[in-house]
């Protein structure tokens, strides 16, 4: 190689050299001063993350202030999807330590990520033992974390799974519904009950916070010169529940299958609500297992139904009230109208039977309705004719909902001419079956709330104030309180010499010496009432009693049920005086109400 | 760039200067990227880094003052010594997953440091002897076996990044030796025409450029007819291979070329270092201001990634002031390579050139997305002994060479 040779190499080096430097610097330009305002957007965004502060739910109180669901911290597992990806046994020691599938855990993660370093819930609600088994394994575990997040407590000994409801994780449908509220994956909502029915109250608002993160979602530092906005606590509902009154019966009742209502008959208010068999409302404050999900699913017994609410039954022979009501109004019959009952009656070629075989001889209306006398119903049936009968039946608010604040009410079923007509075919149903209707018996359909909505209208005379369950909201920040709008209406067509005479008929239920409900006799109070027994397809018939007290001046109206319980005098009248003994002798809820 | 100051009396002793400026640069990097991080290892970076300066400082010294005789007399021997010493590593316990390091008592060495040394000086010893002829074919293959040995062998470790160093070596010394162009390009092309086979018109494209510069050589109807069926050859053969590579192997080289984004994978090492380079803009967010780094979003931020804390940090001023501090060392080199008289010194250094020119060029264009990540450390700046070390010996070796350019 001679010397212009090297000269030549030296140049095509060093022109080698600065090209590869001058593209380098022109990227550097481009990414650094072209480009500047995106990276710089970028990392900021890398490191500002929106924390979401979730606000405490509401708390619900009892009539009395006592309270009957809080919130209790515990700990919910996330996962940081940039740390966790790193090794796969992360992902299998977190599955074991959570008893969770490992495909369930990526499953999670993937679905649920928002970015690389935002954390992502795992399991809600985790125990202690599995607290402690995380922080003992905190090295082999990166970017599994825990925080707290509250959940449901019920300290004061309430179970009203039923009224309460529970909380769950959103779903993809509620999400749909929800997601203009701001509800996000993983987000808390209530499923059923009061939390589903006031969840708007009760969640609150969010509040959010801008901070600063590292690559490992960790919290560096809370950025001061971005808006913050706290969380406003989600508000309280005071309920009309008097915790006393319902502890006693879910106790009096637990070993039955049924249930109980009690309104204040002034107001509408609910003292009690008791559906049995119920289930511990516990188990829904920490996610539930498939097991347990299944024992109350498949439970012949049904512990997750609301029988006071959502279920139907026939109403047996308290519905004679309504009957005899139907039948004074129309001018049927007067007070005075009698008929003999020998234990039967023959209709077509059909045989209807009075419960009581022997008969009640020679019975007037309100010894018919004190009795319970079955001919003497059985007479007016007919007379009074499917028209009369089911336009009365939904005079006192049968067939429709009571509108009470929970989930899924049943409206139930009042037959009518054209129902019976689709049912069994036009003229192919005989008169017989007003024989049944007026004993409340047949097609006729009810909820145990609905007869309690009776009780109240006959304790009345006419007039129904909505059922409900909060009396008012409460905001916990100023203490302002939310009166919720009650209605009240009056039942029209409906006089009061009719009432009068019902309710003296119900008078003598209780009073009365051939009553069927003299149980519920007391020294100081007058109470009145209706029982109840229910021929039903499934066993035993269903035992019911309704009614309201004092007579004279009326203050709580009630209604109980045991389902397949046999007679209504028998089983299910000696509850109700349980209810009334507690209410006016026990109960100390006449210092908080004038108070 | 000033060539008198390379004085016939003395050596290129402001090396030296630039070399310090750059280790203070990126001593202050390492300071920076293990900031305010608890644990005791990072924390330990800068003090530690400080002492392998001064050692390799000392060893610099060493490859300055030692003969260039005495070392090119040693240098098959050396050779061996590397080779065994790739070997070892071989069979050492592994760090991380892979077999890069020896470890003796509390020192961990990585060999393939200054293995680079060994093949450099064998390759410049071999190419500078007097009975060599770069238009034999022999010796050229003997040229690249001596590189082939230790490319296998960290490829094993395996290090494809450090392999690649070796090949890097290869072309700019056998050009610098005096190989022919004709040779020169026959070597280059098929890479050509592997890359442009992917697509007919690109393939037909490279083609007759390919056989426009075979004629335009003119060395006959035998080179040119011989040249133009291996490339074409290889042209045919690339989609055939890539057709039987499974999709995961496939994805696995589009990413690490770059042609694919794993925006959760291996991409995201790149994406987090443009995103802290370009936010760094003209003036950077300042000394330890960085987000991406201090909040370490930047993945490997005092070794392979250090220069995106430069970017981050000190902006593009910074950016221009190291490029310019390398680009200086660069030149200055490939000129003691031009003015040195003697054979072996000369070929030294532009090996030397080559061998920093490939660790600055890949590292820097892997930070801003332009290159494969490699995982090679940038010399002077990224945080590591070994690397120190070797990169200091490089530059005595330069200077040593620019002292004894009428000498041997």
């Amino acid at each position: 190689m001679n010397a212009s040779q090297l000269q030549n190499r030296y140049r095509i080096f060093v022109i080698g050299i600065s090209v590869a430097f001058f593209v380098l610097l022109c990227r550097f330009f481009y990414l650094q001063i072209y480009q500047r305002a995106r990276y710089f957007q970028e990392s900021e965004r890398n490191r500002i993350q929106k924390i979401v502060l979730q606000p405490t739910r509401g708390i619900m109180y009892d009539r009395n202030g006592v309270v009957l669901v809080d919130n209790r911290p515990s700990y919910s597992v996330y996962a940081i999807p940039f740390e966790t990806k790193k090794a796969d046994s992360v992902f299998e020691l977190t599955a074991t330590i959570l008893s969770m599938d490992v495909g369930e855990v990526k499953d999670k993660i993937r679905r649920y990520r928002r970015s690389q370093f935002a954390p992502v819930k795992l399991k809600r609600q985790i125990d202690f033992t599995t607290l402690s088994e995380i922080e003992e394994n905190r090295l082999s575990l990166p970017g599994i974390i825990y925080d707290i997040e509250p959940r449901r407590a019920y300290s004061s000994g309430v179970r009203a799974p039923h009224l309460f409801g529970y909380l769950g994780e959103i779903t993809d449908n509620e999400l749909e519904v929800a997601k203009d509220s701001g509800y996000r994956l993983g987000d808390i909502i209530g499923k059923k009950g009061l939390e589903k029915v006031y969840e708007d109250v009760l969640q609150g608002l969010r509040g959010f916070r801008y901070v600063e993160v590292d690559a490992f979602g960790r919290e560096v530092r809370t950025l001061k010169d971005k808006p913050e906005m706290l969380p406003l606590p989600g508000k309280n509902l005071h309920l009309s529940i008097d915790a006393e009154l319902q502890k006693f019966l879910e106790a009096r009742m637990d070993t039955l299958q049924g249930g109980a209502v009690v309104v204040d008959c002034r107001n509408g208010e609910v003292l009690a609500l008791v559906s049995k068999p119920d289930y511990e409302p516990e188990i829904f404050t920490k996610p539930i297992t498939q097991d347990v999900w299944n024992g109350l699913i498949n439970d012949p017994r049904k512990p997750l139904y609301d029988r006071m609410v959502q279920s139907l039954y026939p109403p047996g022979s308290t519905f004679k009230l309504v009957v005899a009501s139907a039948a004074l109004e129309s001018g049927l019959i007067t007070k005075e109208w009698s008929s003999y009952c020998n234990g039967f009656l023959t209709f077509g070629r059909r045989t209807f039977e009075c419960w009581k075989t022997v008969g009640h001889k020679d019975v007037d209306l309100t010894q018919a309705i004190a009795q319970s006398c079955n001919v003497y119903f059985y007479k007016l049936g007919p007379k009074l004719g499917i028209d009369t009968w089911s336009e009365y039946a939904k005079k006192f608010r049968f067939g429709e909902r009571t509108g009470i604040d929970l989930i899924n009410e049943n409206a139930g079923l009042v037959p009518t001419q054209k129902y019976l007509d689709e049912t069994y075919g036009a003229g192919k149903w005989s008169q017989g079956l007003m024989l049944n209707l007026a004993v409340g018996q047949g097609d006729l359909l009810v909820t145990p709330l609905q007869l309690v909505s009776l009780a109240m209208i006959m304790a009345n005379k006419g007039v129904y104030h909505q059922i409900h369950l909060v009396r008012y909201i409460e905001d916990p920040i100023d203490g302002a309180q939310q009166q919720l709008r009650v209605d009240s209406t009056m039942i029209q067509g409906i006089s009061d010499t009719t009432f009068n005479i019902v309710r003296n008929g119900m008078y003598e239920v209780v009073q009365g010496v051939h009553g069927t409900a003299k149980i519920c006799r007391f020294r100081d109070i007058h109470v009145a009432g209706k029982t109840g027994t229910a021929q039903n397809p499934h066993g035993d018939p269903h035992a019911w009693f309704i009614g309201f007290a004092p007579y004279e001046k009326p203050e709580i109206a009630f209604c109980v049920l045991v389902e397949n319980g046999g007679s209504g005098s028998g089983n299910a009248a000696p509850i109700a005086r349980g209810i009334i003994d507690h209410y006016f002798h026990k109960s100390k809820r006449k210092l908080a109400y004038e108070f | 760039m000033n060539f008198r100051s390379v004085k016939p009396s003395q050596g290129d002793y402001f090396m030296i200067l630039i070399v310090c400026l750059l280790i203070a640069v990126g001593l202050t990097a390492i300071f920076s990227a293990s900031y305010h991080v608890e644990s005791a290892t990072l924390k330990s970076n800068f003090t530690k880094q400080i002492v392998w300066f001064v050692i390799s400082f000392v060893l610099m010294i060493v490859a300055i003052v030692l003969p260039l005789r005495l070392i090119n007399s040693v240098t098959y021997w050396l050779y061996a010594l590397s080779i065994v010493a790739l070997i070892m590593t071989l069979f050492s316990s592994r760090i991380a997953d892979v077999h890069r390091w020896i470890v003796i008592g509390p020192i961990q060495i990585q060999p393939a440091e200054f293995v680079k040394i060994g093949v450099l000086l064998t390759l410049a010893k071999y190419l500078s002897e007097e009975r060599r002829d770069l238009s034999n074919l022999r010796d050229i293959g003997f040229a690249f076996g001596i590189i082939l040995i230790p490319f296998a062998l960290v490829v094993k470790q395996p290090d494809l990044g450090t392999a690649l160093v070796f090949v890097s070596l290869i072309l700019p010394m056998l050009f610098w030796a005096g190989l022919p162009f004709y040779l020169f390009f026959s070597m280059i092309a098929p890479f050509l025409s592997l890359i442009s086979a992917f697509n007919y018109y690109s393939f037909l494209v490279a083609m007759i450029l390919i056989a426009g510069v075979l004629l335009f050589m003119k060395r006959g109807p035998r080179y040119f007819l011989f040249n133009m069926l291996m490339n074409i050859g290889v042209g045919l053969i690339t989609p055939l291979l890539w057709g039987k590579l499974h999709t995961y192997q496939q994805h696995r080289i589009l990413t690490f070329l770059g042609l694919k984004i794993d925006p959760h994978g291996a991409s995201y090492q790149v994406i987090q270092s443009i995103v802290a380079i370009g936010s760094g803009g003209f003036f950077g967010k300042g000394f330890l201001n960085g987000t991406q780094t201090q909040l370490r979003f930047l993945p490997a931020q005092h070794t392979d990634f250090i220069f995106s804390v430069i970017g981050e940090e000190a902006g593009f001023i910074g950016v221009l002031f190291i490029l310019a501090l390398f680009y200086i060392i660069l030149l200055r080199g490939i000129f003691i390579a031009f003015v040195c008289h003697n054979r072996f010194g000369s070929l030294l250094s532009i090996g030397i050139v080559t061998i920093i020119g490939f660790h600055v060029l890949v590292t820097i264009s892997m930070t801003v997305g332009i290159m494969p990540v490699t995982g090679i450390p940038l010399p002077f700046i990224s945080y590591g002994g070994s690397s120190l070390m070797a990169n200091m010996i490089l530059i005595g070796l330069l200077i040593n060479a620019s002292i004894r350019r009428y000498k041997y």
